[in-house]
């Protein structure tokens, strides 16, 4: 497939060790004599398709959130009108609304984190064992990463059940309801995902610290370090540009769950308590076809995610970490 | 993998308590999908029944076939893999080409543009799909495979550029500046130079876009109108879900049918990935 | 590149359509102006997870149809029911995609009337002779404001379903009242306490309202688009207050009851873990294929007083014409072959379908023993739900359940849940005018 010689991690490694093992602060400029058009050839096919493909559609929806626009506007049935920041104030009214964000964002944040822990715990447990055990680890993880949500939602349900699941049977529960507290029920539909994602946090870690220079580690353990020292400062700096990417996409992701909640708890739990952002919209505004408050939803959530995204890029940067 | 002459060798007794965990690790990872298995081999009203016994006596594939007996159901699983493997393809090149240009250039708006590819991820799908829809059908594309490729590309592309930065900025300059000694023209470093050097990564990569198009479920049934000969696997699935009387068999044993053709590529990409995915750490 | 090469046409399509496009996407959806009579006709139908029997009925109607029909050909799509709101959307916004019959449920029809999709086949439904016999509730889902807008095209109904082992060993009679039911079913739970006495779910609206509806409660009330929300009344409060004082730990535990729908409860019962549910004719097959099989019987919810039946809702579904159909004669004439007298009958032997028509359902009674008392409880009067596009919204944000769950899990009490349910209703039903 490839004409360059892959020995695993071949070319990774080898100029690391020739090169400067910790992250260069500055990524040089290049001017020589480079056409300035050149970086924007190369990002000529990448900007038509998100131009057409995502940047447009973003620019309607923040268009459609202030105008009046169900299915009947759509198929022609009704006129479309201006509504301005009517979709949002009626949004902004909801008390349910505050109280909904408020759990996506507490949510959210314990996915996240748990998610990260997960990974990058077990990402580190792959460095030290033998290809046998390796192996099953990945693939039961790969497993997990490939089940689409809404059979693993399912089948996690199905071990929790009070009645047929094996879960309480083993652990001696008797018919322990796990849906029916919120807490519990949110904590049951967070094994579900960090079941679900942290294959991704695990893979995309070990491979990075499979790239760490050994020297650095084993100069680390010479040193009398312990696991968890070793992983705060040498690991983690290291492999801050992967932690990066995860950590922005666990986010995105985990704010917008929704097959989990919707299927685990029975489309938000007993009387609405587990109601997220994603399932809030779909049923306030998309099962009903209302497109400018579902609009208005969308916005607010990216908003929010922008907001959290450069906050957490800007920290980043004061650290010295150059996007 | 095996021949880094690994690290700190943990002593022997650590070691086996760090590989018994993590086997246990792995077999509770894998138990859903046990159980996901085992329900679609149980025979028909067993899945619920009070012992939740961990193993059944009388194995069937009724549910199977119920899956694989579906009209058309071959053609939904070549539509899949031709979609899958169109955007697999398609961002991988085209992520390639940005990230390139992300990293090996300084440019005004660079930054801006890096986070503006994030944006579209952070609105609810469903909300994109209303403006999505009316660009398919005013470009044609609706109830044709193209109305799956091309979105599925477009929400690939910023995880992709974003990951193989980091695999570019790992291929040293000084090879671009040898290659240019040598007379080589840009296309021909892009190319044949650095395209080889971060094939690992596009693999790496490609793996997510191929789960996220294997998998979905919205723009399949938003796009794929009147031409149910387009349809794509996850539609086989939904049949199972009816409101009132799902046939949690039949979920299982689809969703069965649908992984199997992840893991089958995982594993073949496995070593690629592990190795691939590395390069996106360094600077 | 070949792919390549295949992308860029639609791509450059895109980045044009991107450029020239600035108001959100409408789509010209008026009724179309011809009316061909030759040409092929699009037909979707649900497709059910064992099919054939359903294509083979299906597969006869077309063929008579197109041999009726010279130059009218049928291409019949069946579409998974799960993926209907989003395809039926798209239909209605591109015509051209859009089929010219569809099967439907009938709780969607007011939504699909106000999105401008069905075209209102009132005068050739009267003047169809099959209609006569159609029962009262079958027309109301085709029903809005008066105009029909399509054919029924089977019923789906829920009864009580019992355990019969149980019963005998308890010396209990099936019910006849509703406080019979609570007391049988507090009887079952004290002497067997491994089931549930009646297996009931906070979820489980349809399973919920024939108790609301027997107290003389509505949903709603209304006509069109003005509808009011009736549910905190004081009968409807009544019904409530009877459904859920069957969550507890006498009958159906508020920890474990509380989130279960229908399917949930079924479920319970066909696992043997219920002395009672409330199921529909069409969970037949799943408790059939249970533990509890040969060991049930069923007989109508019963009512407020004795010997009178609780009034359950009329689910199932509709055949109806696109407004945007090219080809409305010939549709018409194949929704009148799709939902005729012959093809009910034949659905009922091929799939269970419940008939529409009150004479085919007593010929059907005849031939299969289960479903007389579903016949019976379709002819003791059932229910539906307001027809009105709100509907689709209050079925989705769960008003129902959320107000059965607050009281069941103590957040509220009756009044107030009621109340707020009753609040969030009219919202809806304001809010599409």
């Amino acid at each position: 497939m490839t004409p360059v010689p892959t020995s695993p991690g071949g070319t990774a490694r080898s100029r690391v060790r020739g090169g400067p093992a910790v992250p260069h602060p500055r990524a040089r400029p290049r001017s020589r004599g480079a056409a300035a058009w050149t970086p924007w050839l190369y990002l000529a096919p990448a900007l038509v398709v998100l131009g057409a493909l995502l940047v447009y559609p973003v620019g309607q929806l923040g268009l459609i959130s202030l105008l009046e626009y169900t299915q009947a506007q759509v198929s022609g049935g009704e006129p479309t009108s201006f509504r301005g920041v009517g979709n949002y104030a009626e949004l902004f009214a909801d008390a349910q609304f505050w109280q909904v964000l408020l759990a996506t964002v507490g949510f959210a944040a314990a996915c996240v984190v748990s998610t990260l822990a997960v990974g990058c715990a077990l990402a580190v447990l792959l460095t030290r064992v033998r290809a046998v055990p390796r192996l099953a680890l990945m693939l039961a993880a790969l497993g997990a990463w490939a089940t689409p949500a809404v059979t693993g939602s399912t089948v996690w349900l199905l071990l929790f059940d009070p009645d047929f699941g094996p879960v309480n049977r083993v652990l001696g529960l008797g018919d322990h309801s796990w849906t029916y507290g919120r807490y519990s029920a949110f904590f049951l539909v967070l094994l579900e995902v960090v079941w679900c994602s942290f294959p991704f946090v695990m893979v995309t870690v070990y491979a990075g610290i499979r790239a760490v220079p050994s020297e650095v580690l084993e100069a680390a353990a010479l040193d009398g370090a312990s696991q968890w020292r070793i992983w705060r400062s040498v690991l983690a700096p290291m492999l801050r540009p992967i932690l990066v990417v995860v950590t922005i996409q666990s986010i995105i992701w985990d704010f917008k769950v929704f097959t989990q909640i919707y299927v685990m708890t029975g489309g938000g739990g007993i009387a609405g308590q587990n109601l997220v952002l994603n399932v809030y919209a779909y049923q306030k505004a998309f099962a009903a076809s209302e497109y400018s408050l579902g609009s208005a939803i969308g916005v607010v959530m990216l908003v929010i995610l922008l907001a959290i995204t450069l906050v957490y890029l800007r920290l980043l940067r004061a650290q010295g970490e150059e996007l | 993998m095996n021949s880094t002459g690994f690290r700190r060798r943990p002593r022997r007794p650590r070691r086996l308590a760090a590989e018994a965990s993590a086997l246990v690790i792995a077999a509770v990872v894998a138990f859903p999908l046990y159980w996901m298995v085992l329900s679609a081999v149980r025979p028909a009203g067993e899945i619920e029944s009070a012992e939740a016994r961990p193993w059944t006596l009388a194995p069937t594939l009724d549910s199977f076939r119920r899956v694989l007996g579906q009209q058309e159901f071959g053609r939904y699983f070549l539509n899949s893999v031709v979609v899958a493997c169109a955007v697999v393809i398609a961002s991988a090149l085209i992520a390639f080409l940005a990230a390139t240009a992300v990293t090996r250039f300084r440019f005004r708006f660079r930054t801006t543009l890096l986070i503006m590819f994030l944006i579209a991820q952070m609105v609810p799908v469903e909300a994109l799909t209303i403006p999505l829809f009316f660009l398919m059908r005013d470009a044609g594309q609706l109830n044709t495979l193209g109305a799956l490729i091309l979105p599925h590309i477009a929400f690939s592309l910023p995880f992709a550029i974003w990951m193989l930065r980091g695999f570019v900025k790992a291929v040293p300059e000084s090879l671009e500046e040898a290659a240019q000694l040598d007379g080589a023209s840009r296309s021909r470093f892009l190319w044949q130079i650095l395209f080889p050097l971060v094939l690992p990564g596009l693999v790496a990569t490609s793996v997510f876009s191929f789960i996220s198009t294997w998998n979905d479920f919205l723009f399949a049934k938003s796009f794929i109108i009147s031409d149910t000969s387009r349809s794509t696997l996850p539609m086989a699935l939904l049949v199972f879900f009816k409101p009132e009387e799902p046939d949690w068999g039949g979920v299982m044993a689809a969703s069965t049918v649908m992984t199997i053709p992840v893991l089958v590529f995982f594993v073949l990409v496995q070593r690629r990935l592990v190795s691939g995915l590395g390069g996106a750490v360094k600077e | 590149m070949k792919l390549a090469a295949r992308l860029v046409a639609p791509m450059a399509a895109l980045a044009l359509a991107g450029l020239t496009a600035c108001a959100p996407g409408t789509s010209d959806n008026s009724s179309a102006t011809k009316d061909d009579r030759t040409g092929t006709l699009r037909l979707w139908l649900f497709r059910e997870v064992s099919n054939e029997p359903k294509e083979k009925v299906v597969d006869k109607v077309v063929a008579a149809f197109e041999k009726a029909h010279d130059g009218a050909k049928v291409k019949v799509e069946y579409i998974p029911v799960e993926t209907r709101a989003e395809r039926m959307k798209a239909a209605f916004n591109d015509p051209k995609s859009a089929p010219d019959v569809i099967e439907y449920g009938n709780t969607d029809t007011a939504g699909y009337v106000k999105d401008g999709g069905l075209a209102d086949v009132t005068t050739e439904f009267n003047g169809w002779a099959d209609s006569k016999d159609s029962d009262p509730t079958a027309r109301t889902s085709v029903t809005v404001d008066g105009k029909v807008y399509g054919a029924p095209f089977f019923v789906g109904v829920r009864a009580l379903y019992y355990r019969t082992d149980v019963f005998d060993e308890l010396g209990l009679e099936p019910p006849k009242t509703l406080d019979e039911l609570t007391t049988a079913a507090q009887r079952i739970r004290a002497a067997r306490p491994e089931l549930y006495g009646l297996v009931v779910g906070g979820a489980y609206t349809y399973g919920a309202m024939p108790f609301v509806w027997a107290n003389g409660g509505e949903i709603a009330e209304g006509r069109g688009g003005s509808y009011a929300s009736t549910i905190d009344s004081d009968a409807a409060r009544k019904g409530i207050e009877t459904y859920t004082s069957l969550f507890g730990d006498d009958n159906c535990p508020a920890a474990k009851c509380a989130g279960m729908g229908g399917n949930d409860t079924v479920t319970a019962f066909a696992a043997g873990k219920a002395g009672m549910a409330i199921g529909g004719d069409f969970s037949h097959a799943a408790v059939e294929a249970g533990k509890v099989k040969g060991k049930y019987a069923v007989v109508p919810l019963p009512g407020v007083k004795s010997g009178s039946v609780a009034p359950a809702f009329a689910g199932g579904n509709n055949i109806g014409v696109l407004k945007s159909s090219t080809h409305r004669t010939l549709a018409v004439d194949l929704m009148k072959g799709l939902a005729s007298k012959r093809t009910q009958g034949a659905l009922f032997d091929a799939m269970g379908f419940l008939p529409t028509y009150t004479d085919v359902r007593a010929e059907a009674a005849k031939k299969e023993p289960f479903i007389e008392p579903f016949v019976k409880t379709l002819s003791s009067g059932t229910k539906f739900v307001p027809v009105s596009p709100a509907w689709a919204q209050i079925d989705a944000s769960l008003v129902l359940p959320t107000m059965f769950q607050e009281v069941v899990s103590g957040k509220k009490d009756v009044d107030e849940a009621s109340e707020d349910a009753a609040d969030r209703m009219n919202d809806a039903f304001s809010s599409v005018g």
